[in-house]
């Protein structure tokens, strides 16, 4: 364990010294702010509008995030940084698991900060507590880091450096459009995540509480699709010549 | 427990799959084996396998055939690791991180007591001379610093064997020195030793045994002394008298120059060479000295480099 928590480590010492992550953090802020000059074209609805903007740009952080993972782990295979890495006693898969855990745990980070400051701008906008409905839906956007993650780290491992991060984006966007791709899912048969599972924007707009256990399924449902990736990315991974 | 330290029998390796599978092996049919206690040096020019062999060492990349041990186990059997300190061709690492903090990631990854590792850090980079740049990201070091750094995290585990991959590349005289000693003291403190180079000078003063690899193939490994110790004799005679030795042994001189006022002989050791000497003196040839003629680490890699070559032509050409 301590092995996947040092590699883990690097991972989110890099990404929170990118500076491009706190402008990013300040962008989303901004733009949640901004929502409350809508009033006129939401027909009033600028609350609603709010708290939407609020969880599609906590999503965008979060799959930025994830995205950075596709050009950590080629880059430190192609530069040799993985190599001193693993010649020291380190599994493959522990390698794999502590580059997913990593980014996982930024994710968590960014997205409770993005939280956080959505909470206060509401506050001073509103003059209003956020609800137990919202705080759910920003809790799963959150944790939908942790399947995110395995499935950016499995195509690292399979695919080519240069289309990595396209082809991840596509992947994120197909497993976000499980309910009205319902039909092609079949073709990807459960190989992408079905992240809608973790989209609840109308509940938390409308203020529908969400039940604990249904999040708590998610996050099972999320460590076994993290699982299934990982293992598969791992016994591909175990077979590389690593330069 | 093996008697080698580093054994290998018929390890090969071809890059590729399938289809785009090269056609000549990057390393052909190895068979290697390093006892204990020895600084190894493994010799060869660009392109030779000598990096592919200590990846394959290393686990870092597969075998197509052929195996190896290291420690008696295989390679990359995660205690063997644990034994072992790694410095890569070109060392490259995270470049947002402090020295400090990836020594600190280093020591984790080799599961040394969180109460020993500042300690353990701080010694190597003292024994590298990077104290003052502990805290200095990697990602601001020049070539030489990264090879110092990489030095320090090879050393970090104290381990038993040190596998260093071109470790005197990049490094500026002064930087060199320091090395050659930090590899001397390992090997008196027991560690022992295998790197690959291609600067032959240090090579030769440091290394008990060398293997040179060309083509990927092994092409002569053993004892430094025993290879370079058994061509000929030398022999000093007084100016004038070199004619003598001509008319005696004409087909057994190698070369013959003037030196110091007198003649020095190269010969070729044969089994009437005593002989031929007796009766040198016997016509007054006036010697000065005899000694046997060693051939320099520069020369030996050269020639066996060339035999190689005339070889491989020659079988190209089915003679």
């Amino acid at each position: 364990m301590n092995e996947i928590l040092a590699i883990a480590g690097g991972t989110w010492r890099r990404i929170l010294r990118m500076r491009a992550v706190y402008f990013l953090i300040l962008c989303v802020m901004v733009l949640i702010a901004s929502a409350i000059n809508y009033d006129v074209l939401s027909l009033d609805h600028h609350k609603d509008l709010m708290i939407d903007f609020s969880l599609v740009l906590n999503t965008l952080a979060v799959v930025l995030i994830v995205i950075s993972v596709t050009f950590e782990i080629p880059v430190e295979l192609r530069e040799g940084v993985a190599s001193t890495l693993l010649s020291k006693p380190l599994g493959r898969t522990h390698y794999l698991v502590g580059k997913a855990l990593g980014t996982s745990i930024t994710g968590l980070i960014i997205s409770a900060i993005i939280i956080a400051g959505f909470f206060i701008i509401f506050n001073f906008a509103f003059g209003e507590r956020i609800s137990m409905a919202m705080l759910q839906s920003h809790v799963l956007v959150a944790l939908s880091v942790i399947p995110m993650s395995a499935m950016a780290v499995f195509f690292s491992v399979i695919i080519p450096e240069m289309i990595t991060p396209i082809v991840t984006a596509i992947a994120i966007w197909f497993a976000f459009s499980t309910s009205a791709l319902a039909n092609v899912k079949i073709l990807y048969g459960g190989i992408l995540p079905a992240l809608d599972l973790y989209n609840f924007k109308s509940f938390a707009v409308y203020g529908e509480k969400i039940n604990w256990d249904y999040i708590g399924l998610s996050i099972l449902w999320g460590l076994a699709f993290s699982t299934f990736a990982l293992s598969l990315a791992s016994l591909i991974f175990r077979q590389k010549d690593i330069k | 427990m093996s008697e080698y330290v580093i054994s290998t029998e018929n390890l090969s390796k071809t890059y590729g799959f399938l289809f785009w599978k090269k056609e000549k092996p990057s390393l052909d049919k190895l068979t290697l084996k390093i006892p204990k206690g020895v600084v190894f040096g493994f010799l060869g020019p660009n392109g030779a396998g000598k990096t592919t062999t200590i990846k394959l060492f290393m686990d870092l990349i597969k075998p197509s055939s052929g195996t190896v041990s290291i420690l008696g186990k295989p390679a990359g059997d995660i205690e063997v690791k644990r034994k072992i300190g790694f410095l890569p061709d070109a060392p490259a690492f995270s470049q947002y991180l402090k020295a400090y903090e990836f020594l600190m990631i280093c020591a984790k990854l080799l599961r040394i007591p969180s109460s020993e590792r500042k300690k353990r850090i701080e010694e190597v980079l003292a024994k590298v001379k990077m104290t003052e740049y502990a805290k200095s990201k990697l990602g601001g070091f020049s070539r030489g610093m990264l090879q110092r750094i990489g030095i320090a995290q090879a050393m970090l585990n104290k381990p038993e064997i040190l596998i260093l991959d071109e470790p005197l590349t990049g490094l500026d005289p002064h930087g060199r020195q320091e090395l050659k000693d930090i590899i001397i003291a390992q090997k008196k403190a027991g560690t022992n030793v295998f790197f690959s180079s291609h600067i032959l000078s240090d090579v030769e003063t440091m290394c008990d045994q060398i293997g040179i690899l060309h083509r990927g193939k092994l092409l002569c490994h053993g004892e430094l002394n025993s290879l370079l110790s058994e061509k000929g004799c030398r022999v000093m005679i007084a100016a004038g008298k070199e004619d003598i030795a001509k008319e005696l042994m004409p087909d057994s001189i190698k070369s013959h120059k003037l030196n110091n006022g007198g003649w020095e002989l190269e010969f070729d050791e044969d089994e009437k060479f005593k002989e031929k000497l007796n009766l040198m003196k016997e016509k007054e040839g006036n010697f000065i000295t005899i000694m046997p003629s060693t051939e320099n680490l520069e020369t030996f890699f050269f020639r066996t480099i060339e035999n190689n070559i005339k070889t491989v032509n020659l079988n190209a050409e089915g003679i």
